[in-house]
């Protein structure tokens, strides 16, 4: 990218609503004087594309969306929106859309001014009055929230003022959209209906890229077209869902999108690996020399009972009744394995023998170590 | 509930009233009845008169209600348009910088009122500004005396204040100009007006600095009740100080109305 | 205004904001309130200390006019005055702001908020009032000696302390206490009923429980407000004057006097500087334990504070 990006771009304020813009994280640093909040953050997010920056709390997710929002000033690297290096812009700027985790509604201001705020500020560089009750009306239309428009924020539910707070944040017609956190606030019931609803406004406006910041997997696995997965300030996965959940890369990834039983192994030739002296077949990895440890990732619904390819003898040392399953942990040869079996007739009883297996493709080989909570 | 028998409960209230209602209560009641009364020689004052009110209402005094409202009003804007734009600068800076602001703006507390009046009064004796024997240095006085509240506690209010909505509005495309006016001034607005109203009624009541500055075409009221009381005038001293009290009573009412509209929560 | 479709200008880097630039633009938005405080407050100050070195006008600068001050009786009285009625009416007010705000807190009854709200108009009204107030109560001709007349039938009453500075003790304290019944309540409103509770159901006795539970809680906000009361306590000049006393003469009372009925004026700033220093010294003090109580108190009020206002 050369300097001449800098300045290129549309004018201040102005966003061409049709133009698709992504975001672009260039090596991109925040700190607190000694404190590194986010180290050489690097990201590509597509126009159009859903992108959840999914990890625990402190793990920088939330300081790489304010870095794009323009609240936090990177102390090194750039960020570009819609190829535009915005890194030195105040954030009116922008031209974002944001939804924070309280929403932050106005509450001086009704809805339908709640909603009109983004497009009276820039008034007189995009919308008339006429298009910004035009604008506020399908922005309220869109999120369904047409017949509060008179309201003032106090006298809405909290599942109201979320979808006050996306129309107040799409009425400006962003090519970006920032949501932190969106659904934290809202009850779990609340929350599903709401993600599908995020679903549904995407579909109607592809166009926009979303940077959707979360500690939920769930969240992340359903709304995201591609997930990053962040710990202690950095980058550790990033990909489609799918690919995070059945090929992760890191045992971080492993463990916190979904659950995992990770095994030390060594890793043998031809897509083996061997545990604890049972040789396993798996599915190999890059980076995972025979005779190198690694770390071998099975997904618990993955494990069967009895035998099969790879098979694993053990011993019963807790179950748990989980309606539809039975989660099973057993002590394999000093290391616990889960199994979440679909709902046994017969509980298997604790310390007695038990024979689980998995298939050799569903047994992810990770070199070891590698973006582990440990290796700093 | 920390005493729980009924009759410790009695007890402790009735000790609590003992204690709060002459000390508290009693004075201000005390006030009222002698402004009605032309002597107090036995338990209950007696003669009961109108005459005191029907003086003030013309006059010098009406004059002094008038000099004090006067001043009040200019000084609590003038208090609050300084302390707030203080306030909301001294957000902007680096906390060190903004403890000095807020201590500098603080120090008038500390300083006697009559060190004030006084340092009026030796600075605005002489060229180049010689404002003593006007109106003016008595608002000059109330101001500074009064800006520390204001300051106070508009910057207690934007600290309350979530940034939540400040960068949302920013996020949204609003210069800092329009953030200010459009959001943090109307989310601020109840503190406002309770500074407004502390300001209002300290400036009603400023006697200290007033007694050093005050010209004799602008004589406020706290000053016009001493007058009055120290040439042994009690009861009309009386009189007077109720005015003040109900004046003062009366602004704190109205504004305290203005923010319970003003208060969206 | 660029109309849609119309490639936009370069952005000038003049436009692009730099962390340097605002924090300028910052420091000139401090400035207008700045300078508008040093010219009605902090020049005149200076001016103060000036004149108290300056013996004849236009003359050079000397200690000359401390040394005078110094040595006057009046002075030496004004200054144990001002300390001794200081020193009393707040450990008056103390212990009366903390009995009444004990029993307001935690022994409540029918209309102990509206006394709350009694508190806060009493602060709003001047001090001089309660002078006035305590002269038709205890005065020659007032509530208290006429009870006493009615009662004995002698031609007047035994109180007359008004004029001594057990009268001004008793008005300051009457005035003052509320300043600390206010940040004791707020303190107090801290303390959970369910820690009461609990230490109650523990068979702790009342007693036991305000000096376990409540005073630890309370002690910050006393300090606090005792060092306040003591600063306006130090600059109180309403009481004083309205007492009408000629030997109960305090600081500000001595600066008043020698600048308008003297016409001292270089004694007056003389006074006023050992005034400013006395108060300011403790007003330094105040706002150290002020800061002390309020960081003890922030990690309960502070954090998700933010969260019941959206």
């Amino acid at each position: 990218m050369s300097a001449a990006t800098t300045t290129a771009g549309t004018a201040a304020g102005g966003r061409a609503p049709a133009a698709p813009s992504g975001i672009r994280f260039d090596n991109v640093s925040v700190a607190y004087g000694e404190n590194v909040v986010l180290d050489s953050f690097d990201l590509t997010v597509e126009p159009g594309e859903v992108m959840a920056l999914l990890g625990p709390s402190g793990s920088g997710k939330t300081t790489a969306l304010r870095a794009v929002a323009g609240f936090v000033r990177p102390c090194a690297g750039r960020v570009l929106i819609g190829g535009r290096d915005v890194t030195g812009l105040p954030p009116h700027r922008r031209g974002i859309g944001m939804v924070v985790q309280q929403y932050a509604l106005f509450p001086h201001l009704r809805v339908e001014d709640n909603v009109a705020f983004g497009l009276k500020a820039r008034r007189g560089r995009t919308a008339s009055r006429a298009e910004t009750a035009a604008r506020v009306a399908e922005a309220l239309e869109m999120t369904g929230m047409a017949a509060y428009a008179r309201r003032h924020p106090r006298e809405l539910s909290g599942g109201q003022q979320q979808r006050v707070a996306i129309a107040r944040a799409l009425a400006i017609r962003p090519g970006v959209l920032l949501l932190d956190e969106p659904l934290s606030a809202l009850d779990t019931r609340l929350r599903s209906g709401m993600l599908a609803e995020l679903a549904r406004l995407h579909r109607d406006l592809p166009d926009v890229s979303v940077l959707y910041v979360t500690h939920d997997q769930v969240e992340a696995l359903t709304l995201a077209d591609r997930i990053a997965v962040m710990d202690r300030a950095r980058l550790r996965d990033c990909g489609t869902p799918q690919d995070l959940y059945r090929r992760p890369r890191t045992e971080f990834t492993a463990s916190f999108v979904g659950n995992a039983n990770l095994l030390p192994v060594t890793a043998g030739p031809d897509g083996t690996a061997d545990f604890a002296g049972t040789r396993l077949t798996v599915t190999p990895a890059e980076g995972a020399a025979p005779g190198a440890s690694a770390t071998l990732c099975v997904r618990p619904h993955l494990v069967g009972l009895g035998d099969g390819p790879n098979t694993l003898h053990g011993r019963v040392t807790e179950v748990q009744w989980r309606g539809a399953t039975h989660r099973v942990y057993a002590d394999v040869a000093g290391h616990r394995v889960m199994a979440d079996l679909r709902e046994l007739r017969t509980t298997p009883e604790h310390g007695s023998d038990i024979t689980l297996h998995f298939a050799a493709e569903d047994a992810v080989l990770l070199p070891a170590g590698a973006g582990s909570t440990d290796d700093e | 509930m920390l005493v729980h028998s009924k009759g410790a409960r009695r007890a402790v209230w009735t000790l609590f009233l003992v204690l709060f209602l002459p000390v508290f209560a009693l004075p201000l009641l005390v006030i009222v009845a002698a402004s009605f009364a032309s002597s107090w020689s036995g338990a209950l004052p007696s003669g009961p008169t109108l005459a005191h009110y029907r003086d003030i209402t013309q006059g010098d005094s009406l004059r002094a209600l008038v000099t004090s409202l006067v001043t009040a009003v200019a000084a609590s804007l003038l208090a609050l348009a300084a302390g707030t734009w203080a306030a909301l600068a001294a957000q902007r800076l680096r906390p060190r910088a903004r403890k000095v602001l807020d201590a500098l703006f603080m120090l008038p507390v500390a300083v006697p009122s009559v060190v004030v009046g006084l340092s009026l009064l030796v600075a605005f004796s002489q060229p180049p500004l010689l404002l003593n024997g006007t109106p003016q240095i008595v608002v000059i006085a109330h101001t500074v005396l009064v800006t520390a509240f204001a300051h106070q506690s508009v910057t207690a209010a934007l600290a309350r204040l979530d940034p939540a909505y400040e960068q949302s509005a920013a996020g949204l495309g609003a210069r800092p100009a329009y953030v200010l006016w459009r959001v943090k001034l109307p989310l601020l607005l109840p503190s406002l007006t309770a500074a407004a109203g502390l300001c209002f009624a300290l400036s009603m009541g400023e006697l200290s600095a007033t007694m050093m500055i005050y010209p004799p075409d602008w004589l406020p009221l706290p000053v016009r009740v001493f007058a009055t009381t120290d040439r042994g005038a009690l009861f009309a001293g009386a009189a007077l100080a109720v005015v003040l009290m109900a004046a003062t009573l009366l602004v704190l009412l109205a504004v305290s109305r203005i923010r319970t509209k003003a208060s969206y929560r | 205004m660029s109309r849609p479709g119309t490639p936009a200008p370069p952005r000038p880097t003049r436009e692009r904001y730099r962390g340097e630039r605002r924090k300028v633009s910052s420091a000139l938005w401090a400035l207008p309130p700045l300078l508008a405080l040093g010219l009605v407050f902090l020049y005149p100050l200076v001016l103060v200390v000036r004149q108290s070195f300056t013996q004849d006008e236009g003359g050079p600068l000397s200690t000359a006019p401390y040394a005078q001050v110094f040595a006057e009786a009046s002075f030496t009285d004004a200054f144990g005055n001002t300390v001794l009625i200081a020193l009393g009416a707040t450990a008056g007010c103390l212990l009366l702001g903390f009995a009444l705000a004990l029993v307001i807190a935690f022994v409540p009854f029918p209309g102990s908020r509206a006394i709350g709200r009694f508190i806060d108009v009493f602060l709003a009204f001047p001090s001089f009032l309660i002078t006035l107030a305590l002269l038709f109560v205890y005065g020659t001709a007032g509530l208290a000696n006429g009870l006493w007349a009615d009662a004995t039938g002698a031609a007047g009453g035994p109180f007359d302390f008004l004029r001594t500075p057990w009268g001004v003790l008793l008005a300051e304290i009457t005035y003052f206490t509320p300043f600390v019944m206010r940040p004791l309540l707020a303190a107090f409103s801290q303390v959970e009923t369910g820690q009461l509770e609990a230490a109650a159901s523990l068979g702790a006795r009342p007693a036991r429980i305000v000096r376990k539970v409540i005073w630890p809680e309370a002690l910050p906000s006393l300090a606090a407000g005792g060092a306040l009361v003591l600063v306006l306590t130090l600059n109180e000049f309403g009481i004083v004057l309205f007492t009408g006393a000629k030997d109960v003469v305090t600081l500000p009372v001595l600066i008043y006097t020698k600048a308008i009925l003297d016409g001292d004026y270089t004694g007056a700033c003389v006074v006023a500087v050992v005034n400013i220093a006395l108060s300011l010294a403790l007003y330094a003090l105040y706002r150290a334990v002020a800061a002390r109580a309020g960081g003890a108190r922030t990690p309960s009020t502070g954090g998700d504070g933010h969260r019941a206002r959206a």
